[in-house]
């Protein structure tokens, strides 16, 4: 049972003209018209990073079955086993990847908020590295990893804003893998994983 | 249906299909503001509609193929993101919408005009709010978003007569939350 005049539902459905009911009808009009009015108002800020977060996740191969459970059964040991002495090296830094270089180490100058993550990765076959993030909005091709001496190993150092971000590679501007020698990953929206570095502040 | 000159959705969707995947983002683009919105109202919470609306674009996206009227892409839009704040609530009570999440007024000055505005957003949030899912849905796609009743049942499934009796019961609440108020 309606609690209010009929004719005011028939004139915001567009079933009667609004100078066809009284003023004291049209004041109810009025006021809901006013309401929907608010709540369409658009947000104070649009979600700037949304399309890019979104064109990230598409951009990104959705593995098969077979792949993931071969990924699954393979990355591990890939790492573990055969990892070459002077290679442990490379692993070394890569456990240490995502720590930080103090001024007096004679890294660049940064300002207090800002520290140094350097991210390394084993590519052997790879033609190119990049690593995206949340410190990127996710854009491929932004920031490079070299492999200067041609060993496989890809090594990027870049200075950001402390705090927590989530990454991956993109090998051959194509195949998006995580770091699994990250220091943790967290599934994603879309049931899969990103890696987790923590830039802390140089200068304390 | 084009916008501003730009190619009308059954174009958009047949480049993506052909595999121009970035040809996807002028459906992002096209409908992210509507839909963050609609989103929005539905949880109550920007972060949480931001949220909904990523995974909705990203889901259909994956399923394109089954946009079977590419034309009416933004209804078939409207469908996924109503499905996935439904699934959002059901995993939170009503009760907990965060209602101070909500997005302030895009211009919201500090000025009295500004400020009695937002007060009466406030109002009109809160109200909303107290509306169970479905009216709530109603209320917005008609009123915020200015769908049809005809597009609300393809969005939502139900009936013309149901989603009617929805949107005047919704009416109805805020108009009394309103004169309540005044």
């Amino acid at each position: 049972m309606s609690t209010i005049d009929p004719r005011i539902h028939q004139v915001l459905d567009g079933e009667l003209a609004a100078d066809a009911v009284p003023s004291e009808l049209r004041r109810a009009v009025v006021q809901l018209a006013a309401a929907a009015g608010l709540l369409a108002a658009p947000p104070a800020s649009p979600a700037a990073s949304l399309e890019s977060r979104v064109m990230a996740e598409i951009r990104r191969p959705v593995p098969s079955r077979a792949h993931r459970l071969m990924r699954w059964l393979v990355t591990p040991r890939a790492i573990i086993l055969r990892v070459r002495p002077a290679w442990s090296v490379a692993f070394a830094v890569v456990v240490a990847a995502l720590t930080l270089f103090t001024a007096d180490d004679g890294g660049p100058e940064l300002a207090e908020h800002e520290g140094i993550a350097q991210f390394v990765g084993q590519f052997p076959e790879a033609q190119s590295v990049h690593v995206v993030g949340t410190f990127n909005d996710w854009r491929p091709g932004s920031i490079a990893l070299e492999d200067h001496d041609h060993d496989g190993v890809w090594r990027a150092t870049v200075v950001l804003p402390a705090g927590t971000y989530e990454y991956m590679f993109v090998v051959d501007g194509e195949r998006w893998v995580p770091d699994h020698l990250a220091e943790r990953l967290v599934a994603d929206n879309f049931g899969r994983e990103n890696s987790v570095v923590i830039v802390r502040p140089v200068r304390r | 249906m084009g916008v501003r000159g730009t190619p009308p959705d059954a174009e958009v969707v047949a480049l993506v299909l052909a595999g121009d995947t970035e040809a996807f983002g002028v459906v992002i683009r096209r409908y992210e503001a509507g839909l963050l919105r609609f989103a929005t109202r539905m949880l109550g919470s920007r972060d949480a509609a931001a949220d909904a609306v990523a995974e909705s674009f990203v889901r259909a996206y994956r399923h394109l193929a089954s946009c079977r009227e590419p034309a009416r892409l933004r209804t078939w839009l409207y469908r996924i993101v109503t499905n996935r704040c439904k699934s959002h609530l059901v995993r939170r009570s009503v009760a907990e919408v965060p209602l101070d999440d909500a997005p302030p007024l895009a211009d919201s000055a500090d000025t009295e005009a500004a400020l009695e505005r937002a007060d009466q957003l406030q109002l009109v949030e809160r109200a909303l709010a107290d509306l169970s899912p479905d009216k709530r849905e109603a209320f917005v796609l008609k009123h915020v978003e200015g769908l049809s009743y005809e597009e609300m049942a393809a969005v939502t499934g139900e009936r013309i007569p149901t989603l009617k009796m929805r949107v005047h019961r919704a009416r109805e609440a805020l108009l009394k939350a309103l004169e309540d108020h005044a």
